[in-house]
């Protein structure tokens, strides 16, 4: 008689495969998150990440002193800003690749991906050769006899060089949505009497506005976050919460910066949700 | 009420030549089917009509003014699409109300124009629902009293009943035809169904290859087909082909294959031409004696089918040609019996090789 092999259970082979993901989704994510947690109420010191001993100081400074709500503030401030010209940028760009059938479609494609194929600081090296008091910029304007532009060193250089490395975060979703609407909607509007700019108002950007929201969102989250562009091209003299939690870092004022950090997570999460809940209203309602 | 008149048009895509020198005059209040087969230049003629493209040559004029020009907007059509392409975040009153708020009609005129076109589809008490909640057939009806409600000087409509089943179709063709006639607008209609441009409309225009082969009633375009590829895509037919021997009262003497056989003709010949006639299945008597008067060619029955209300036979002829020959169903020839086979000269007719 020959002999069955033995059947294997169904349990810990499917255990077994997701235990990869577990592990790394555990070890990247969970962990470190429930570290900052922790460490955002521990006491702070000077001269080692901290010394014995929770509270919540940590918050309780940062809630009530104004630098740090001008700070926030500013920082969701650059973020709105950054992501309503990553909009009005992104959307023709959107549209046009979207419904274009030129056969340049596919480099219009790249052209849109290209700034993520370039390294942050490299990239950000690159706008500094471009922006900087001496840089080409203004070296050709002083050439012309023109006056330099503070082009560097401020909000205008970050905002510039975040605008560019985000727009594809942008543009892609709002190319899905855009794709996703029939076109004979647009031409039974304009059959109806309606202008491209009633179309558009209409019939375009409502059914666009999912890709509005997650695009938007994206950006926004990024801009909240980024912190390479801003320390390098605003070089100390644009401040945003993640500049200084990084500076609080490197003060060992650990604790302070985990608080920070989470409390700029936390606007960051309550700012989505408002503009979750009210684009989507107005979806309703410009329809 | 509006008389559409199109001359010369032509639209090139890149090197495809989608119309080529399109002519046609339509009345106030006529309902025009374009008819052909896929790619004959159908929807190419109807967006150069409504204006969402732009003719490479030629002039459409709505009751004598140009629109040539004129973006889609300005043209004041109501369009019916395949997919009826309905506003999907509106609801049908949202849709119904979009032409006329492009109007800055008042609220309480937008109101009254609503009820009254829901009432013309029967869709009463429906106004509420979104597009996704209504049948095929209701989001149709949406989609023509869309067009409809803004009252416009045409009404055009590209293979509106493509997505519906047999039995609907059918309805929906009385359906549209009636509301067309009740409001008394002008109409131009696409297909690619022989049976509904039959049905529907006052004229048909026969489109092959981006050419109008023939302009004419559904009885002109089924008897006096104009030409070879007209005979085939409508109905059934019979061809022969032969050499015009000269007129015998109204009706053309053509030499065939067969003998000489009569028939009618839309144009002139001279004797010697080749020309080609047709007939259609019905139209052919078959007879077990030799008839008085008529002319009679002598056949044996190859196959019959019985179709219920007809017998459609396949009658092999002395040169070797079948013909196929369509009778009442009670009369019945077997299999390998001689039949005689009548051709009535007032229901052949010559055909062209090629649009004149
Ligand atoms: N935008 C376009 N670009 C290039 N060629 C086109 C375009 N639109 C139509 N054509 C070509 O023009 C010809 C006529 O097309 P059209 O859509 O008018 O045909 P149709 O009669 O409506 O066919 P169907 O019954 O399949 O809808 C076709 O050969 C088609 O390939
Ligand atoms: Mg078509």
């Amino acid at each position: 008689m020959s002999e069955r092999p033995a059947r294997p259970t169904k349990l810990p082979l499917g255990l077994l495969l997701a235990l990869p993901v577990l592990v790394t989704v555990g070890a990247l994510i969970v962990v470190p998150y429930v570290n900052i947690v922790i460490m955002s109420f521990r006491t702070p010191s000077t001269t080692r990440p901290y010394a014995p001993g929770f509270t919540i100081d940590n918050y309780a400074r940062a809630l009530t002193d104004s630098f740090y709500l001008e700070l926030l503030g500013d920082t969701v401030r650059l973020a709105v800003m950054i992501t309503a010209l990553c909009l009005v940028i992104a959307y023709p760009a959107a549209y046009h690749l979207a419904r274009t059938t030129s056969r340049w479609r596919g480099v219009l494609y790249a052209l849109v991906l290209s700034p993520l194929l370039v390294g942050v600081v490299i990239r950000s090296f690159g706008w500094i050769i471009l922006l900087a008091n001496n840089g080409l910029i203004n070296q050709m304007l002083r050439a012309l006899e023109l006056p330099a532009l503070p082009l560097m060193y401020n909000e205008f250089g970050v905002v510039l060089a975040l605008v560019h490395v985000f727009l594809p975060f942008m543009v892609l979703p709002l190319m899905g949505a855009i794709q996703g609407i029939d076109p004979r909607l647009e031409e039974a509007a304009r059959s109806l009497g309606a202008s491209r700019t009633k179309v558009f108002r209409r019939v375009v950007l409502p059914l666009s506005m999912p890709g509005v929201q997650s695009g938007c969102i994206l950006v926004f989250v990024l801009s909240c976050g980024a912190y390479v562009t801003p320390a390098l091209l605003g070089a100390g003299r644009v401040h945003t919460l993640t500049t200084e939690v990084v500076t609080m870092l490197d003060q060992f004022l650990w604790p302070r910066g985990a608080a920070l950090a989470l409390i700029l997570a936390s606007a960051g999460l309550i700012a989505v949700w408002l503009w979750a809940h009210f684009s989507g209203r107005t979806m309703r309602g410009l329809a | 009420m509006t008389r559409l008149s199109i001359e010369a048009l032509e639209k090139r895509f890149d090197a495809v030549r989608a119309i080529a020198g399109i002519d046609m005059e339509v009345a106030q209040g006529e309902f025009v089917a374009l008819l052909g087969p896929s790619g004959c230049g159908k929807t190419t003629t109807l967006r150069c009509i409504a204006g969402f493209e732009s003719p490479s040559a030629g002039t459409i004029c709505f009751d004598g003014d140009d629109v040539t020009g004129l973006p889609p907007e300005k043209r004041d059509i109501g369009m019916v699409f395949q997919n009826y392409a309905l506003f999907p975040h509106m609801t049908v009153n949202g849709n119904l109300a979009f032409g006329l708020e492009m109007r800055d009609i008042a609220a309480g005129e937008v109101q009254r124009r609503i009820a009254e076109v829901l009432g013309l589809v029967q869709l009463d008490g429906l106004g509420e629902r979104y597009p996704r909640q209504l049948s095929g057939g209701q989001q149709q009806r949406v989609a023509l009293a869309r067009a409809l409600v803004i009252h416009p000087k045409l009404l055009l409509l590209d293979e509106p009943l493509a997505n519906l089943d047999a039995k609907l179709r059918d309805e929906m063709r009385f359906f549209i035809r009636g509301l067309q006639k009740r409001i008394g607008i002008t109409a131009i209609y696409v297909t690619h169904d022989q049976a509904e441009a039959m049905v529907m409309s006052d004229r048909i225009v026969v489109m092959f290859d981006g050419i109008i082969h023939q302009l004419g009633t559904a009885e002109d375009v089924y008897d006096r087909p104009a030409t070879r590829a007209v005979a085939s895509f409508i109905g059934l037919s019979n061809f022969f082909e032969g050499t015009f021997s000269g007129q015998v009262g109204v009706h053309y003497g053509l030499d065939t294959a067969l003998g000489r056989i009569g028939c009618g003709a839309g144009f002139a010949l001279t004797p010697g031409q080749k020309a080609t006639a047709m007939i259609r299945p019905e139209a052919i008597g078959l007879a077990s004696a030799v008839p008085n008067g008529a002319a009679a060619f002598q056949g044996t029955v190859a196959e019959r089918y019985f179709l219920g209300n007809l017998a459609d036979y396949r009658i092999k002829m002395a040169d070797g040609s079948v013909l196929q020959v369509q009778q009442p169903a009670t009369a019945s020839f077997a299999p390998g019996a001689v039949v005689h086979v009548i051709l009535p000269a007032d229901r052949a007719w010559l055909v062209r090789e090629r649009a004149p």
